[in-house]
């Protein structure tokens, strides 16, 4: 087990920057995912970290060595890629035992130890099997029991279950959780599945156009984006539009496009200012008389979709915009047409100042 | 659903049968067919027509002609006899000339695949555009005739051509090498003739080896070397096979390149078989050691093609 150490890397394609300027360090034994659309530069991050990619600046460190020249197979790192990769000329058992055999190690103890991950992986007694014979979830243990056999100060993982299907993911999720936890190896995953970042990491990492948007636990992005694309790629997201119109100690007023003024916790720009509010569905309550909260705008129901445990509404404004709420399903609610109030407290908002890369802080931390 | 897309979905069933569950139903309908399915069979019976006529007719009339002595000035005899497979199974001269034929033609291929396997990889791992204007490149070379291909080799490989006077300029060589009229002027004729063929059917076998299976070897410990021997090599061997026999039998059946850069003093079979037949008119001779040509070179793709069938099922075991 090793930590790792990204410092203001940068790879850039005939001119293009693909990733500019990381910096991130993994403790050992942490579990990061890195997220973010596709091309934003997260694979080709991991791909430097293997090895497979000759960062344009910067230096990573595995366990403190510098291994920015080291080559791939010298880095001491266990992989599972996209498509598995596995090789299709091997049984399982040669599979998962390729790096032993590559290492030198002697049979009977490489044996031993593809025996104790088959049996990790729950695949006790299929070593002899080919692995075009397993069903999809079994090739992907195959691949990650071939990326622990060789005991790797570090685990890669490049989308590893994007070719499962939901159930399946979700139940592969559940168990790489637990693998980690026990083997306590330190992991990088790639994805662009929020809800798989969200359910398998200590830290999550957002980039965008080759860099870093934050990084933070789940709860951390989720209740304090950064800026709005942290905000709206991590979960629903409402964002208004508004202009401050009074600043003072308990908070700041801002008017919004949508009409009405409302309040907002601490102090963002100065009186004139435009600023985003951002607005979790779940944090707005919706009745036909206007209840509770400090905030509040008035609309019409356009659209009512029943999810089950909950209900989103599609509330459209006086001025045309259409706000999602979402409410639990044994709330009363509103039918399709009928005029609403909806309302929020003040630090249920995150402010964030318009054309100003920085993070306001419109919701101080609790 | 109307009835007319039923019975497209219907008939397009036996189609998708390449599918266990299909294989299986299919299998329990055996004897019983099911008149809408299509009898892909059937499109069989113009390929073999064709090679009836044009391939094994003639081969047949070869064959009998095979089993009657020459009686001289094209004349050949009434009884069926086997003196002339005799006499080509013992004649020193004969047994050279098949052993010259198999001994070029296995040089050849291990020539071409030493030099195509690398070219073919190296084209495979290149990006698209780049590739397909060199593979575009080599397709448009091996098209152009044979004849005027090594019309051109026997020019830059005589003893004043190119090559020699690329070699005494360089101190290489003291003497001009006699590299044409020679068995070497026919090797790098077989070589120059195959070549093209094996590096564009190994291009496609090597690209269907996906460059995650290299990363995934790499990161997990294994060499350049461990690379090519445990992954590239297994999964590209069918591949290196059929590549080599097809190689293999151009080359134990190419006149062209033996005659024009062997100047006729290189006796593969090819060249003996068209000296006895258009040159001394010994049909009998001649066209017993075409057959013989035939059945070694059948005989030895048989050979290849069940060890290689056995091999293969152990592999999978």
């Amino acid at each position: 087990m090793a930590s790792v150490s990204l410092r203001s890397v940068s790879k850039a394609y005939a001119g293009t920057a693909a990733v500019s300027d990381v910096s991130l360090e993994v403790a050992e034994g942490e579990f990061v995912v890195l997220l973010g659309p596709s091309g934003c530069g997260k694979t080709t991050t991991l791909r430097m970290v293997a090895g497979f990619v000759q960062p344009s600046a910067g230096s990573i460190l595995i366990g403190g060595d510098d291994v920015t020249a080291v080559p791939p197979r010298a880095r001491n790192i266990g992989m599972v890629f996209q498509s598995y990769a596995l090789f299709p000329n091997m049984s399982v058992a040669e599979n998962i035992g390729f790096g032993l055999r590559e290492r030198r190690v002697p049979a009977d103890q490489a044996k031993r130890r593809v025996d104790e991950l088959l049996e990790l992986v729950q695949l006790s007694g299929r070593g002899g099997a080919s692995v075009e014979e397993l069903s999809g979830g079994q090739q992907q243990r195959v691949a990650l029991a071939r990326a622990l056999a060789i005991r790797p100060r570090l685990l890669l993982m490049d989308e590893p279950l994007g070719a499962l299907d939901l159930k399946l993911r979700e139940s592969m999720q559940i168990e790489l959780h637990r693998l980690q936890r026990d083997l306590k190896i330190t992991t990088i995953l790639v994805t662009h599945d929020q809800q798989e970042a969200m359910s398998l990491a200590d830290r999550i990492v957002i980039m965008k156009d080759g860099r870093i948007q934050q990084v933070g636990s789940s709860q951390e992005l989720y209740d304090r984006p950064a800026n709005r694309f942290v905000a709206e790629f991590i979960g629903k997201n409402n964002l208004l539009r508004g202009r401050v119109v009074d600043t003072g100690a308990e908070g700041s007023a801002v008017r919004l496009a949508e009409g009405g003024v409302v309040r907002i916790l601490g102090v963002v720009g100065r009186v004139g200012d435009f600023v985003d509010l951002s607005i979790r569905p779940e944090s707005i309550l919706l009745g036909t008389t206007p209840l509770g909260a400090a905030n509040v705008l008035t609309g019409t129901v356009q659209d009512r979709r029943f999810l089950g445990n909950i209900v989103h509404y599609f509330v459209k404004t006086a001025s045309g915009g259409t706000i999602l709420v979402e409410r639990p399903a044994v709330d009363p609610g509103a039918a399709p047409g009928e005029p609403v109030a909806i309302s929020w407290e003040p630090d249920g908002a995150v402010v964030f100042p318009v054309g100003e890369a920085s993070p306001g802080r419109g919701a101080p931390t609790a | 659903m109307n009835s007319a897309v039923q019975h497209a979905a219907a008939a397009g069933l036996p189609a998708s049968g390449s599918s266990p569950a299909g294989r299986a139903a299919g299998a329990g309908r055996r004897g019983r067919r099911d008149p809408r399915a299509v009898r892909w069979g059937w499109f069989l019976w113009p390929t073999v027509a064709v090679s009836f006529v044009l391939l094994v007719l003639p081969q047949l009339g070869f064959v009998w002609m095979s089993l009657h002595a020459d009686l001289g000035l094209g004349q050949t005899g009434d009884v069926v006899t086997l003196a002339n497979y005799r006499e080509i199974l013992s004649d020193p001269f004969y047994l050279r000339s098949i052993w010259i034929t198999l001994y070029l033609s296995v040089a050849t291929v291990v020539v071409v695949v030493l030099v195509g396997l690398p070219t073919a990889y190296a084209l495979a791992r290149m990006s698209p555009l780049p590739a397909s204007i060199l593979l575009g490149l080599i397709l448009t070379t091996s098209l152009i005739t044979v004849v005027i291909k090594l019309l051109g080799l026997n020019i830059i490989l005589g003893s004043s051509g190119m090559v020699n006077a690329a070699l005494l300029g360089l101190g290489i060589a003291s003497a001009p090498l006699q590299l044409v009229n020679n068995e070497a002027g026919v090797l790098i004729g077989l070589v120059q003739y195959t070549l093209p063929l094996f590096v564009m059917l190994l291009f496609s076998v090597i690209q269907t080896i996906p460059r995650s299976l290299e990363e995934a070897a790499e990161i997990h410990g294994a060499t350049r070397l461990s690379i090519f021997l445990r992954v590239i090599l297994p999964l590209a061997k069918a591949g290196i096979l059929a590549g080599s026999l097809i190689t293999l039998n151009m080359s134990m059946g190419a006149f062209t390149s033996a005659i024009l850069l062997g100047g006729g003093r290189v006796h593969t079979m090819p060249v003996l078989i068209q000296q006895k037949i258009v040159q001394s008119s010994e049909y009998g001779i001649g066209a017993a050691l075409s057959t013989v040509l035939l059945v070694f070179v059948f005989l030895l793709n048989l050979a290849v093609g069940a060890w290689a069938g056995r091999s293969g099922g152990r592999a999978r075991r």
